[in-house]
């Protein structure tokens, strides 16, 4: 049985009045493709956050190949090195090209040097077909080049699980193919993830899970055929209903 | 007189006029881009601190914070040296106000980045202080350099007030060839133009690199 690389047990994310997460616990095992989706608003992006440990979850507890992240005195830069973290609006650093934007982190974080640091970053700009563009700056690129750049950032980290937040959801559709297409690569080669997304064919095609958010807890979770053919809550089958007809208009 | 003499008498004053202006607008750099990091980035007692300065700094007449330092500082025994050298009263009081304008400068650059830029960082595990380092001060800069233009131009113009503490640069030359020369025209209008020059090219072509740039990258 393959090992746990990143799991979260009761998980709460409380801002004020609003509970944008709320008792979650789930977990991701080596290879595992996770698949959370729901509504919007639903807390996905929150729940996503807390995992990487960018936002502190108010109770709960995340950890990372058993350690746990939300004790205090844990070197929390070391554990967000090893989660790669690809974003819903992309976010690369505007004012380094593709290659300086995968080579930060392998030059600051992991300290590699210059020449070994380039060469892993183009390796990794290789695995999303973006190598010809590692002299660009973002501003020169389509959406979906930027967002294979930024699934570069996180790959070439070597991390133990990518968590991509809604990956295609900011592109326009003609943009998203290319980016599914690289998601699908990842998939293949055995990476670990945990993708927020409405892609319902990549979901089918690769999530070894499905889970359903609504309100900010889990409402169902099981493969990928229970989502398509039967899901057992109401809510969860009325949202497939509405994806699946959105997915067969576009 | 001729005038080819009054000018040349006048363009040795330009020197320290330069001198001022270039020295203050590091100091204010040095003061200025820590000081919008830590109102960013920092709790409520610091940022109290600095909303503190800058307000003080930017509110106080040029004049009465260097006759200020010059009088009132510099008459302290201790404080003699080097509160009683002209020359470094008033780049230091011009210092300080820029300072504070420049804080504000790069705070507005900072808020314009937003925070993405940083949480994007942290994803890849750079610390707060390394993303400040590698992602937030190189966009800052950029985004920044219309605004140290035109902060440029403001000391440029403001060293001339050092000439009350009777420093020797273009203004105090300008007002010398007056006097001895009883032309009450062409110094002032050399010395405006002067001033111009000093500001006008610099500051546009500042503000129009930075507008590029930021277009080019998408700031």
């Amino acid at each position: 049985m393959a090992d746990t690389v990143l799991e979260c047990r009761n998980l709460w994310k409380i801002y004020g009045k609003i509970t944008a997460v709320k008792d979650v616990s789930l977990e991701v095992k080596e290879g595992d493709i996770k698949l959370v989706f729901g509504p919007s608003g639903s807390g996905k992006s929150t729940l996503a956050r807390c995992l990487a440990m960018l936002t502190t979850p108010t109770k709960g507890e995340v950890i990372l190949t058993g350690e746990n992240l939300t004790r205090s005195g844990v070197d929390l830069n070391k554990a967000r090195a090893r989660i790669g973290f690809v974003f819903q609006h992309i976010w690369l650093f505007h004012h380094l090209t593709a290659l300086g934007n995968v080579e930060l982190g392998l030059r600051q974080v992991l300290k590699l040097p210059k020449e070994e640091a380039r060469e892993r970053a183009l390796q990794a700009l290789r695995e999303v077909k973006m190598e010809g563009w590692a002299e660009h700056y973002p501003a020169q690129m389509s959406g979906g080049q930027q967002q294979r750049v930024g699934i570069a950032r996180a790959l070439a980290m070597n991390p133990e699980i990518i968590i991509l937040d809604e990956p295609t959801s900011s592109l326009d559709p003609e943009l998203t193919g290319e980016v599914v297409d690289t998601l699908r690569d990842l998939a293949q080669k055995g990476t670990t993830m945990l993708v927020i997304s409405h892609e319902m064919t990549f979901a089918r095609e690769v999530a070894d899970e499905m889970i359903f958010i609504d309100e900010g807890a889990i409402i169902e979770r099981g493969p990928p055929e229970l989502f398509f053919t039967n899901p057992t809550s109401e809510r969860a089958r009325r949202f497939m209903a509405r994806l699946i007809k959105r997915t067969r208009r576009e | 007189m001729d005038l080819s003499e009054k000018l040349i008498l006048i363009l040795s004053g330009l020197p320290t006029t330069l001198a001022i202006s270039i020295l203050s607008f590091l100091l204010g750099f040095i003061i200025g881009l820590p000081l919008a990091f830590v109102r960013t980035y920092t709790s409520k007692p610091f940022q109290i601190l600095v909303d503190g300065y800058e307000k003080v700094l930017r509110s106080v007449p040029e004049i009465v914070t260097m006759l200020f330092l010059y009088f009132g500082v510099g008459g302290i025994p201790a404080f003699r040296f080097p509160f009683k050298n002209s020359f470094f009263v008033a780049t230091f009081a011009l210092g300080l106000r820029s300072g504070a304008n420049q804080s504000q400068v790069f705070r507005s650059a900072i808020r314009g980045i937003g925070e993405e830029q940083m949480v994007a960082a942290r994803s890849l595990g750079l610390s707060r202080l390394q993303a400040v380092f590698h992602v937030m001060i190189p966009q800052t800069f950029i985004i920044a350099t219309p605004g140290l233009g035109s902060e440029y131009a403001l000391l440029v113009k403001d060293s001339s007030y050092s000439f009350i503490l009777g420093v020797i640069d273009m203004m105090r030359r300008a007002d010398t060839v007056r006097k001895t020369s009883l032309d009450t025209v062409f110094p002032y209008i050399a010395t405006a133009l002067l001033y111009i020059l000093l500001t006008f090219p610099l500051a546009t072509y500042l503000d129009s690199w930075g507008s590029r740039k930021k277009k080019e990258l998408g700031l």
